[in-house]
């Protein structure tokens, strides 16, 4: 059977790598009995595929992963047997079976969901914080530097930006973002930070928190969760 | 005004590289009421996070300490360079992983001793830690500064630095050694008459107290502790299971201690004695145990020369029987050179492919002999030639330069076994009718003579002449099947001078501190200028140190130190070496009486099959 897992991390987990957390959980199935299935050849290793890699440093409470295991387990007797072996920083939020699996799920996912909190200049107006959020709706092209293996390159993420509003807190901007993530293409969260930084002396310097909401599917116009289709 | 600890989370650890190195959290880690315990003890690794939690010895102390309801046991490691940067801008403490409370809110800090290059790192994180160095600086305020481990071997170049050493393992006296403190503070209070405190200590066997030794106790022998039973010896069922990737990332089954090969070149050979094993079926509940709490995919089976373990090959078989269906692995670290070894791997191989790695250590059967290392070029071949018919394509073999009595014609030796290894492998490829070239790695590291064995008196190499052999190899290795390496000479010179070196090295060792000097087993952070600078300023002569032979009648600095292993049989092996005498293993017949077993009250243990050595056997 095929099971798709939501799970999130917490402040105690937020510093581990995807690496990191590909081994933990493989570590975690393990200590919880889970009969694994594994990949045919030379080295075989389970069958877990994860959704769209979290950045070092990022909580979330919408992750998700499909496992295949080689028998029938009930959903509350993995989610109990889980719970029970995930270390602290992670846990789970939910699981169903996946009776057909059509797509993978960096495939079907192609929204991520952030609330960003980042502390502010002291001498910042409001209104220069909203008309930086504007400017960047209004843009018709954002470029930033991405690194990769050839060198660094100009990006436009303006496409990938779905969504965004912003809110003042007590000397922090509250952001709301929908961000492209999927096969398709990835905005970070640190990208948009930086866009909006290149108008101005906004922030303080102080890290910003990122959390991310969840991940969705947008199909024709329908936003669904991974748990839902 | 903001928490330190809130400051580290949110501000701080988010800019460093590899946060994980200092969050703790992990599995089985285990966090206790500070209000709830009488003492409170912090495990220091003078290395990196990753390094230190592959250390078995941590492993045991950690979980032996935490399961007493009385005592906790927290972790350090050292801290990489940025976030120390951070932390000296920031004028923060080094803090533990578990409470992220400061150095010295604990009241005893252990730090281990695994090689000698980790030094400069622990005065470095006491003052990180804001203590200061030197035991006469520090009065009853400050925690407690211990030290142990292989090193320990020859405490002298840390005397100044540290208030207590253990000699021996860890395990068989870390509680009662926290009784004493315990009962030391309930009498007379916390943080209070501290000499008197040491002067306990130092009646502990085991437990060496240079402040006082000196003055009160010159005569005094400090006997190592032995762990007697393996069997009934505490071992940690529920060990940490790090989020990030360690170096030894996998389930450790202690097999046996020691070594009685009797290689006189190697240390652990000489102060783990004698071989105690554990019973097989110990080691498979064990293996059950460790599986079920750690999830880990692999099991390594440890110990000194993994093949020698007497149920070795019931043993594997059964664990993989047991395992290979959740696709959990085996991997044999430490093989001899025969074809058995080769037939173990083999088996290994069922569930994951795995590099195999020989030691010859020597080129020559000559030096091989004065070095007794067992092993024949026959042998070698042997172990070659049925890796690559089992489908090995790529060996690995490691030896070590400048060795006693070594001469060109050994180091040439090396290029020519290494040469035959690889043309046996081309011509069983051919054989096998495979396109793939094979390809042999050669590693070679230098001697560095260590306190407690055979060669404690040997003169070390000097850099050049090292530097000249390995020069030599290179030119001689050019072949493209071949991968050659080597290590760094300065460091070797280095590692030397402080595994023979006294007190007068204390000193040096303040003085690179204060140079810059730091994890200093870096290659990035390597510097040798500094060093020489260091030595200088100390004005000690290290050449003299490393590159000056001592003989019989030769005071050595550890000559208070006692593993067991009399000065008689490591001189009469060094007489031997000379020789060109081998020295058989005393767990399959003669006993060489090297004196551990009648000394320390301890049997040699083989619990897999009859017959074997016992103590004072003739035959």
């Amino acid at each position: 059977m095929v099971i798709r897992i939501k799970y999130g991390k917490t402040q105690e987990g937020r510093f581990l790598s995807h690496l990191d957390l590909m081994r933990t959980m493989e570590r975690a199935f393990r200590r919880a009995g889970l009969p694994l299935a594994f990949s045919e050849g030379f080295n075989p290793h389970p069958k877990v595929s994860f959704a769209s890699a979290l950045a070092v440093g990022v909580t979330s409470e919408g992750e998700y992963l499909d496992v295949e295991l080689q028998e029938e387990i009930s959903i509350e007797e993995i989610k109990a047997r889980l719970s029970e072996a995930l270390p602290a920083g992670l846990v789970v939020l939910g699981i169903k079976e996946v009776r057909e699996r059509k797509k993978s799920l960096t495939a079907l996912i192609n929204i991520a969901r952030y609330n960003i909190r980042v502390p502010l200049e002291d001498s910042v107006k409001d209104e220069e914080i909203f008309e930086a959020i504007e400017q960047l709706r209004q843009a018709s092209e954002i470029y930033v530097t991405r690194s990769g293996k050839r060198g660094t390159r100009q990006v436009d993420i303006k496409q990938g930006i779905f969504r965004i509003e912003g809110k003042i807190d007590n000397s922090n901007l509250e952001l709301h973002a929908d961000l492209q993530t999927g096969s398709e293409g990835n905005v970070k969260p640190a990208e948009v930070l930086a866009a909006l930084e290149r108008q101005g002396r906004l922030f303080s310097g102080k890290q910003p928190r990122i959390h991310r909401v969840g991940l969705f599917i947008v199909e024709r116009g329908e936003v669904m969760t991974p748990m839902e289709c | 005004m903001e928490s330190i600890e809130h400051i580290l989370e949110n501000e701080i650890l988010p800019k460093v590289t590899k946060p994980l190195r200092y969050v703790g959290n992990e599995h089985n880690s285990v966090k206790k009421n500070w209000e709830e315990v009488k003492l409170r003890f912090l495990f220091a690794f003078p290395d990196l996070y990753e390094v230190g939690m592959s250390h078995l010895g941590l492993r045991i102390l950690y979980h032996l300490v935490n399961e007493k309801s009385e005592y906790l046991m927290e972790r350090v490691f050292a801290p990489w360079t940025d976030l120390e940067a951070i932390l000296r801008q920031e004028n923060i403490p080094l803090f533990s992983l578990e409470s992220w409370r400061p150095l010295t809110d604990f009241d005893c800090i252990g730090f281990t001793l695994q090689y000698e290059m980790s030094y400069t790192n622990i005065l470095n994180m006491l003052d990180l830690g804001k203590i200061p160095l030197k035991t006469k600086e520090r009065d009853e305020t400050y925690p407690l500064i211990i030290a142990g481990g292989p090193c320990a071997g020859n405490p002298e170049p840390l005397a100044e630095f540290i208030d207590v050493f253990v000699i021996g393992e860890g395990e068989e006296v870390i509680l009662e050694m926290l009784d004493v403190i315990a009962r030391h503070h309930e009498v007379f209070g916390k943080n209070k008459e501290k000499n008197k405190l040491l002067d306990t200590l130092a009646s502990l066997e085991g437990l060496y107290v240079p402040s006082l030794h000196q003055i009160m106790h010159k005569e005094k022998r400090i006997v190592k502790r032995v762990v007697k039973d393996l069997d009934e010896s505490y071992f940690p069922l529920k060990p940490i299971v790090p989020y990030m990737e360690i170096v030894h990332d996998r389930i450790m089954l202690e097999l046996f201690r020691g070594c009685t090969r009797g290689c006189r070149f190697c240390q652990a050979g000489m102060i783990y004695r004698p071989v105690r094993e554990r019973s097989g079926d110990v080691l498979k509940e064990q293996a059950r145990q460790l599986v079920k709490n750690t999830g880990y995919n692999e099991i390594s089976l440890t110990s000194l020369s993994t093949s020698d373990y007497s149920g070795i090959a019931e043993l594997t078989k059964s664990l993989l029987d047991a395992y290979e269906k959740q696709q959990i692995g085996l991997s044999l670290p430490s093989l001899r050179v025969d074809s058995f070894s080769v037939d173990l791997a083999q088996q290994v191989q069922r569930v994951r492919k795995t590099g195999l790695t020989f030691a010859p250590e020597a080129g020559t059967q000559r030096l091989r002999d004065v070095i007794n290392k067992n092993v024949t070029e026959e042998n070698l071949l042997e172990v070659a030639e049925a890796a690559f018919y089992a489908g090995w394509t790529h060996l690995k073999l490691y030896f070590m330069i400048g060795l006693p009595t070594e001469t060109m014609e050994d180091i040439e030796g090396i290029a020519e076994l290494a040469y035959r290894v690889l043309r046996r492998g081309i011509e069983i490829n051919k054989e096998k009718k495979r396109s793939k070239q094979p390809k042999i790695t050669v590693s070679v590291s230098s001697f560095v003579p260590k306190a407690h064995t055979p060669f404690q008196w040997q003169a070390q190499d000097s850099i050049e002449l090292l530097m000249e052999k390995q020069q030599y190899l290179k030119k001689r290795l050019k072949d493209k099947r071949i991968s050659y390496n080597y290590h760094e000479a300065k460091l070797s010179f280095l590692e030397a001078v402080f595994a023979r070196g006294g007190s007068e090295l204390s000193d040096v060792l303040l003085a690179a501190w204060k140079e810059g000097c730091k994890f200093d087993s870096w290659t990035e952070h390597f510097c040798f200028d500094k060093w020489l600078k260091a030595f200088a300023e100390a004005g000690v002569d290290p050449m003299k140190i490393a590159n000056e032979p001592g003989d019989i009648d030769t005071v050595l600095p550890w000559e208070h130190i006692d593993y067991g292993v009399s000065k008689r049989y490591l001189w009469e092996e060094r007489e031997k070496a000379y020789g060109m005498k081998t020295t058989s293993d005393c767990r399959y017949g003669k006993c060489w009486d090297c004196g551990v077993c009648p000394g320390l009250d301890v049997k040699l243990s083989i619990k897999n099959k009859k017959g074997g050595g016992e103590c004072g056997n003739q035959n």
